[in-house]
């Protein structure tokens, strides 16, 4: 299910990690671009969760018999 | 129990077995609607309980008996404390079962997700607390998503724990399109809850795999149900600014996170800029510092060649200058040396020359005497020799012995001693004394 794809807590938790690694200048700056990408992908993949209605998860829930 | 259109209530009053259902003591009872008016909206409010069947109530009565209708008991007061101490009871009583059991604390055990966003909701259809909760949700003022299902289950009376049961496992069955549930209560009187202190309910709901949360409105004691769900709310607003909440809060980490992760890439690039605008400075420092270090070997180098270079000229021209000096002498001398002998060659030369000249020219003057005085005698001797070779020889003249007769025969010039020198036909020359006879050969023959 694209939803289960990455979870908040996932998400977060690999932020943090890779926060970690920065505070700790455990990156060098050319890992630096790719985890400064991968982190944007991060939030943009939350905030899109947050705020954009996913169609799919509506119409599994509209199909749902009671 | 029965309430008739004059508000007389008619009711009731049984004794089960202990543990069972089973009635060992019955006996009608009636509340006359003047007493029913008073005594229903005092129990009700104050064990906050709706006054109807399965309540167990202790009374002030007044035994009546009627021709017709047999014996009955006139209430007169109900004594709500006692029902709330049975209640209260009973309530425990499921509590620790419930405890024995395991379950009780199961699904506050659960995660719930940081952002429950797929919300299960067990509620009436046409609760009016519904709805507001639901556009609550949907129209929250940060715009997140929430996706709503309603279970439809009765939410009061003796069939609501039926009810939300089967709630429940309609939802098990789509167990992964879900966050959370949510059991929600329209607003309304806050009595009849004790349908939710119902232990089956409580045991099914405790061990239900995902977070209930739950608002059924009131603020009196919790009911079991609240107990055993994950979090419990006082009314459905609550639940859905919890919900909005769970959600802010999550909004406004993640903004955090990235405020924090934009700050610290920044300081590691700026710090990265720096080290780089310090190594280029150390660089420009340390390649400057080289360069003159360099430069000044290279100056001191050069004075030292220069230096060198003469001292090393100087000491090649005296060297050269000692050299040609001694060569020079050395030539000198040589030659010196060379001349002296050569004198001396010379001298002795023309010395030994004079010496064997004087030896030659005393030997050539006794030669001369020699010679001269041998010669003297020699040619006496001589000339007698030869007076008397000259009349030898005036013997044996060709001459002499051709006027004696003899003759010379030649042939081409050549005397011929023997006749196979010659052929018939040749030419002889036969010389005499006193000429020369030219004659061919016509014959020749042996001697014998």
């Amino acid at each position: 299910m694209a939803t289960k794809k990455v979870t908040y807590k996932e998400a977060i938790t690999e932020i943090e990690e890779i926060l970690e690694k920065i505070e700790n200048e455990e990156l060098d700056v050319d890992e630096l671009a790719e985890q400064v990408s991968r982190v944007s992908a991060l939030i943009a993949i939350c905030k899109d969760k947050l705020h954009k209605t996913e169609a799919e998860v509506e119409k599994i829930l509209n199909e749902m018999n009671q | 129990m029965t309430v008739n259109r004059s508000g007389h209530c008619y009711l009731d009053l049984i004794e089960t077995e202990a543990g069972t259902d089973t009635v060992i003591a019955r006996c009608r009872a009636t509340i006359w609607s003047y007493t029913f008016r008073m005594l229903k909206p005092y129990f009700e409010t104050t064990t906050g309980q709706a006054f109807s069947n399965g309540l167990k109530i202790l009374v002030q009565a007044k035994v009546e008996f009627h021709e017709v209708f047999g014996m009955s008991l006139n209430i007169r007061d109900i004594d709500p404390v006692y029902t709330l101490g049975d209640m209260a009871r009973q309530r425990q009583e499921i509590i620790r079962k419930l405890q024995d059991d395991g379950v009780f604390e199961m699904n506050k055990e659960l995660e719930l997700p940081l952002v429950p966003q797929r919300i299960a909701i067990v509620s009436s259809p046409t609760a009016a607390g519904l709805q507001d909760f639901i556009d609550q949700l949907h129209n929250n003022p940060h715009h997140f998503v929430f996706y709503t299902k309603l279970f439809p289950a009765v939410m009061q009376g003796t069939d609501a724990p039926r009810s939300v049961m089967n709630a429940l496992e309609l939802i098990y069955e789509y167990e992964d399109m879900f966050d959370a549930v949510v059991i929600i209560r329209g607003g309304g009187a806050q009595i009849d809850l004790a349908c939710f202190d119902n232990y089956e309910l409580a045991f099914h709901a405790a061990q239900f795999p995902l977070p209930i949360i739950t608002g059924i409105g009131h603020d009196k004691d919790d009911t079991v149900l609240d107990m055993v769900a994950h979090t419990r709310m006082k009314t459905p607003t609550a639940v859905a600014e919890f919900l909005i909440s769970g959600a802010l809060t999550f909004a406004q980490q993640l903004n955090e996170l990235e405020t924090h992760f934009i700050e610290l890439v920044n300081e590691q690039l700026e710090a990265n800029k720096d080290r780089l605008m310090d190594a280029a400075d150390q660089l420009n420092l340390l390649v400057n510092q080289f360069v003159s270090k360099q430069t000044n070997r290279l100056e001191i180098a050069g004075i030292q060649l220069k230096n060198q270079a003469e001292s090393f000229l100087k000491s090649q021209q005296t060297d050269l200058n000692k050299v040609t000096s001694n060569t020079k002498n050395r030539t000198e001398r040589y030659i010196s040396l060379q001349n002296h002998i050569l004198e001396q060659s010379v001298q002795e030369l023309s010395f030994t020359f004079r010496k064997q000249v004087l030896k030659s020219e005393n030997k050539l003057t006794r030669l001369e005497q020699l010679l001269k005085s041998g010669t003297t005698g020699i040619l006496r001797n001589e000339k007698k020799n030869l007076n008397r070779i000259s009349e030898k020889l005036r013997l044996v003249d060709p001459q002499n012995i051709l006027k004696r007769g003899y003759s010379l025969t030649l042939l081409n010039g050549k005397i011929v001693k023997s006749i196979d020198q010659i052929s018939e036909g040749d030419q002889l020359e036969t010389r005499l004394s006193d000429g020369i006879i030219e004659s061919i050969v016509e014959k020749i023959s042996n001697k014998e």
